[in-house]
């Protein structure tokens, strides 16, 4: 196997790496999740455990400005299929 | 193919990508799941009114189109008096 | 294929399927093909009042590229196996 296949070469690598870790996901229709990935595919459909889903929910209404307010909605599921079309970005678990 | 082959022959409702409900025979299907439907009628709800039926006789519904195809109770179909019921409409499919 | 053959080993249990309409479905899983359609029996729709328009539905088939999500059962999900899985399958769509 070539010594370089460990790392990363491409960015699906960066996922498979990532593989039993806790990963931030963001989806379109202004969600994110944060969860523990166990399977993946190439249209980056998702499988996580121990998931928190945040929405942000901006409410314009009655606004004067225009500037209105964020609302965010919190939950957790057990076990998630994600499906890929809604993927913006994986991201793996912070270093710090 | 997790098939419709079971559907044929029902009534049944299908939810579609902008929203509207059908409800119709199902009288065909192919792999692309494109539907056609026999005697067919649009439920339009409305939070302020009952539910309005708008016949559309046979239809044929693009397979892209279709949200979800569910296999009507006749029975408790029957027994739900559509003018009573209050609800908006089910949100369209977004992104 | 990985996902798929995922949803193949939970048939007969119990899920919830959230759509990109917000709809959310929960029932058992009757059957899945490659497209990631799903069948369900003996569903429930959350929030029934607000969604009386499948009072009358049993069982559906619900169009995969509408999903969002599918809460899955937990205890029949072998996290294990499936990291390995998905291993196996990153290494082969590499080879090609």
């Amino acid at each position: 196997m070539d010594p370089s296949a460990s790392g990363i070469q491409e960015p699906f690598d960066l996922i498979r790496l990532s593989l039993s870790e806790r990963v931030f996901v963001k989806l379109r229709g202004d969600r994110e999740l944060t969860g523990i990935l166990h399977a993946y595919d190439g249209h980056m459909n998702l499988i996580l455990s121990d998931v928190e889903e945040t929405i942000m929910i901006v409410d314009t209404e009655g606004a004067p400005d225009g500037q209105g307010t964020v609302n965010v909605a919190k939950r957790r599921m057990e076990m998630l299929f994600v499906r890929g079309d809604g993927v913006i970005l994986v991201s793996p678990p912070s270093r710090t | 193919m997790s098939s419709l082959q079971g559907y044929v022959d029902r009534r049944v409702l299908l939810i579609l990508q902008d929203g509207r409900a059908i409800v119709g025979v199902l009288a065909g299907f192919d792999q692309k799941s494109n539907v056609v439907l026999s005697d067919s009628k649009e439920r339009v709800y409305s939070i302020d009114e009952g539910v309005e039926e708008i016949p559309l006789g046979l239809y044929l519904v693009k397979g892209d189109m279709i949200v979800l195809i569910g296999e009507l109770d006749e029975e408790i179909d029957q027994s739900v008096d559509l003018s009573t019921i209050r609800a908006d409409p089910i949100p369209p499919i977004r992104y | 294929m990985l996902i798929f053959s995922v949803f193949k080993t939970l048939t007969d249990q119990q899920v919830t399927v959230e759509l990109k309409n917000d709809l959310s479905i929960t029932g058992v899983l009757k059957s899945v093909d490659q497209f990631l359609n799903i069948r369900l029996d003996n569903i429930k729709v959350s929030d029934e009042a607000r969604h009386p328009h499948m009072m009358a539905v049993k069982n559906c088939f619900i169009r995969g590229s509408v999903v969002r999500y599918v809460q899955l059962p937990a205890e029949h999900v072998d996290t294990q196996l499936l990291e390995d899985a998905t291993r196996r399958e990153a290494v082969s769509q590499a080879k090609r």
